[in-house]
C-alpha cells in the first residue's frame, strides 16, 4: 500500500498480472496446505 | 458396542460423522441427526446471493454418503436432550411425518449450527422483517431474487442505496458480509451498473477488517500490516463507504437504526440490505432424570454448550490467558457430551467489547464457522474414538492454536476474478506464545489480494464438496 488508504498503481497491475498471479496461487496453496495440515497431528 | 449420536450435519457435525464413520463405523453405531437431508457448503452461498452459482451446486444429499461411510442418518429435529449418566437419550420430531423419536446414545456431539436471532433485532431478517440475509440457503435464495430485482431498478435509472454489515451489536461473521458487499460492487461494476448505487458497509467491529478477530497482522519487508489498512484500501479502491463501531438496533421499512461507540443514535436509509443477525445456540430442552430443567449445567444464558473453557474472566485477563480457550470441548458436568462448531460457548469475545454511555454492548462474537468448525469436528470425533478404544482423550486444539484460513472473494470469473486471502495463526492471539502485541505468528498470518485468491476459492468450493462427500483421498484435504 503506498500509503494506508489505497492500493498503488504496481500493486494492482500485480493482482491482476497472470504469470505472476500463477506462481502466488502455487504459494499460496503449499503455504495454507502446509499448515493446516499440522492440524491433523494435534 | 458404542452408541454415538452427532446432532447436525454442517462443517463440524458432517466432519466429526465422516471421522466417526471411518474409523468406528464398520464396529460401532454412528448416526447422525439432523434437520436437513443435505449438506450446504456455506461458503459458496455468497455466490448465490448476487446470482453467480445455482443453490444447487452447493448442497449435496447426506444419506448416500453416510451409507457409504457405515453412519445412520435420522433426518429428524432435536428437541431435548436428556444427558443423566443412568438414562442418555435425545428425543426429536421426525421430519415430514412429525413423529417423536427416541435416540439413546453413549457419546453425544451437539453440532447443530447456530439459531439466526433475528429475533434479536426488531424489523431484521427475510421473515419478519425487512433485510436479507446470506446465513441459509432459502435465505441466500431470496437475497439473489431481492438483489436481482434491485438491478431492475437500476436499469431503470434508478439511484439505489445498498447497506451490507451486521445487524446486531454483537453479530459475528463479518467475513461473509465483507464477501457479499464486495461480491455485489463487483456484480454492479460489471453490469455497467455501479454508479447508480451507494454502498455503505456497516458493521460492529472496532475498526475496519477486524472480522471478530481483533483483525489480523502480517509483517511485510520488516514492516508490520493491519488489516485495517488493508481493508479501507480495498473500500477505497471499490467505493465503499464504511461505518464501524456502531450496532444495529431496529430495522423499518429502507430504515437501519443504529448506536455507535460515542451513544449517538443515527438512521441509515436503504432499499436493499444483507445484515448478518447475533448467533444463538438452539433452543434444546436439556432434561435431568427426575424431569428437573439441567440447562445451567449444559448451556450458558446465550444457549451454547458449556465445554472445558475458563469462563467468566474479564476481556483483560482473558486477552492474556490463552488456556482459557477450550481443548477438547466436552462439558464437565457430562463428559461424554461433546459441542462442535459455533455450538460451544466460548470463553469470551476476542475483539475487543465497547460499551457505550447508552449501555449498549457493541462486541462483535468470536467467528466458529469454516475451518474451525471443522478442526473442532474433527478434534472432538477423534477424542471419542480414542474414548471407545482405549478409554483416554489424546487430542486436542485451541482456538489459540489454530489456524485458519479464509478466502474473500471479489467475483468469480477466473480470468478477472479477485480475492482477499486471509491466513492467520493463531485465531484467537495467544500473547504468552507469540512475543509481540498482536500474539500471532506474523510469519505464518498473511493478508493477500489478487486473482490467485479467486483461483483458490474455486479450487476450495470442488476439492472440499469432494471431502464432504467422503471420496477417495478425502482424509488428505484438511479442514
Amino acid at each position: 500500500m503506498q500509503n494506508e488508504q489505497e492500493f498503488s498503481k504496481a500493486e494492482k497491475f500485480w493482482m491482476n498480472f497472470k504469470l505472476y498471479q500463477l506462481w502466488r496461487f502455487i504459494v499460496l496453496n503449499v503455504k495454507v496446505y502446509t499448515i493446516a495440515v499440522q492440524s491433523k497431528f494435534h | 458396542m458404542a452408541k454415538i449420536l452427532v446432532i447436525g450435519a454442517g462443517f463440524a457435525g458432517h466432519t466429526a460423522a465422516l471421522y466417526l464413520g471411518n474409523q468406528l463405523g464398520r464396529k460401532h453405531e454412528i448416526t447422525v441427526m439432523s434437520n436437513r437431508d443435505v449438506f450446504g457448503y456455506v461458503p459458496s452461498w455468497v455466490w448465490v446471493g448476487v446470482g453467480h452459482m445455482k443453490p444447487e451446486q452447493t448442497i449435496f444429499k447426506l444419506k448416500p454418503v453416510y451409507d457409504r461411510m457405515h453412519v445412520k442418518f435420522v433426518h429428524a429435529a432435536a428437541k431435548e436432550i436428556h444427558p443423566d449418566a443412568s438414562d442418555q437419550f435425545v428425543v426429536a420430531e421426525e421430519i415430514g411425518t412429525g413423529k417423536e423419536v427416541r435416540w439413546s446414545y453413549d457419546y453425544l456431539v451437539i453440532a447443530p449450527g447456530p439459531l439466526l436471532n433475528f429475533a434479536g433485532t426488531p424489523g431484521l431478517g427475510p421473515e419478519n422483517g425487512f433485510t436479507h440475509s446470506i446465513c441459509s440457503l432459502p435465505h441466500a435464495i431470496k437475497t439473489r431474487d431481492a438483489y436481482l430485482a434491485l438491478c431492475e431498478r437500476m436499469k431503470k435509472g434508478e439511484k439505489v442505496k445498498i447497506v451490507v454489515g451486521t445487524g446486531h451489536p454483537g453479530a459475528t461473521c463479518q467475513g461473509a458480509a465483507f464477501e457479499y458487499i464486495v461480491n455485489v460492487h463487483k456484480d454492479l461494476l460489471k453490469k455497467g451498473l455501479r454508479d447508480k448505487a451507494d454502498i455503505l458497509w456497516l458493521s460492529n467491529e472496532p475498526e475496519l477488517g477486524d472480522f471478530g478477530v481483533n483483525g489480523v497482522q502480517i509483517k511485510r519487508n520488516g514492516i508490520v500490516q493491519k488489516s485495517s489498512e488493508f481493508i479501507k484500501s480495498v473500500f477505497n479502491d471499490h467505493g465503499i463507504r464504511y461505518q464501524v463501531r456502531t450496532g444495529v438496533t431496529k430495522v423499518e421499512e429502507g430504515k437501519i437504526h443504529w448506536q455507535n461507540y460515542e451513544g449517538e443514535e443515527g438512521i441509515t436509509e436503504f432499499d436493499f440490505s444483507m445484515l448478518i443477525p447475533q448467533f444463538k445456540g438452539q433452543p434444546f430442552k436439556y432434561i435431568g432424570k427426575d424431569g428437573e430443567d439441567v440447562s445451567a449445567k449444559m448451556v450458558n444464558p446465550a444457549g451454547f454448550v458449556l465445554v472445558d473453557g475458563k469462563y467468566g474472566l474479564p476481556y483483560p485477563e482473558l486477552s492474556q490467558t490463552p488456556e482459557a480457550w477450550p481443548a477438547q470441548y466436552n462439558n464437565p458436568t457430562y463428559p461424554n457430551v461433546f459441542a462442535a462448531g459455533i455450538a460451544f460457548a466460548p470463553p469470551g469475545p476476542i475483539s475487543k467489547p465497547f460499551t457505550n454511555k447508552n449501555n449498549l454492548l457493541i462486541a462483535p462474537a468470536p467467528p466458529r464457522t469454516g475451518m474451525v468448525s471443522g478442526v473442532i469436528g474433527r478434534v472432538v470425533a477423534m477424542n471419542i474414538v480414542d474414548l471407545v478404544k482405549t478409554g483416554k482423550m489424546t487430542h486436542q486444539e485451541r482456538m489459540t492454536e489454530m489456524v485458519a484460513a479464509c478466502i474473500a472473494s471479489m467475483g468469480d470469473n477466473l480470468w478477472d476474478g479477485n480475492a482477499v486471502t486471509i491466513v492467520m495463526r493463531p485465531v484467537v492471539p495467544d500473547r504468552k506464545k507469540y512475543a509481540n502485541e498482536f500474539g500471532r505468528d506474523l510469519f505464518i498470518s498473511h493478508l493477500e489480494m489478487g486473482l490467485s485468491g479467486a483461483w483458490m476459492k474455486f479450487m476450495l468450493h470442488y476439492t472440499f464438496i469432494w471431502k464432504f462427500k467422503g471420496l477417495f483421498g478425502w482424509k488428505l484435504i484438511p479442514e
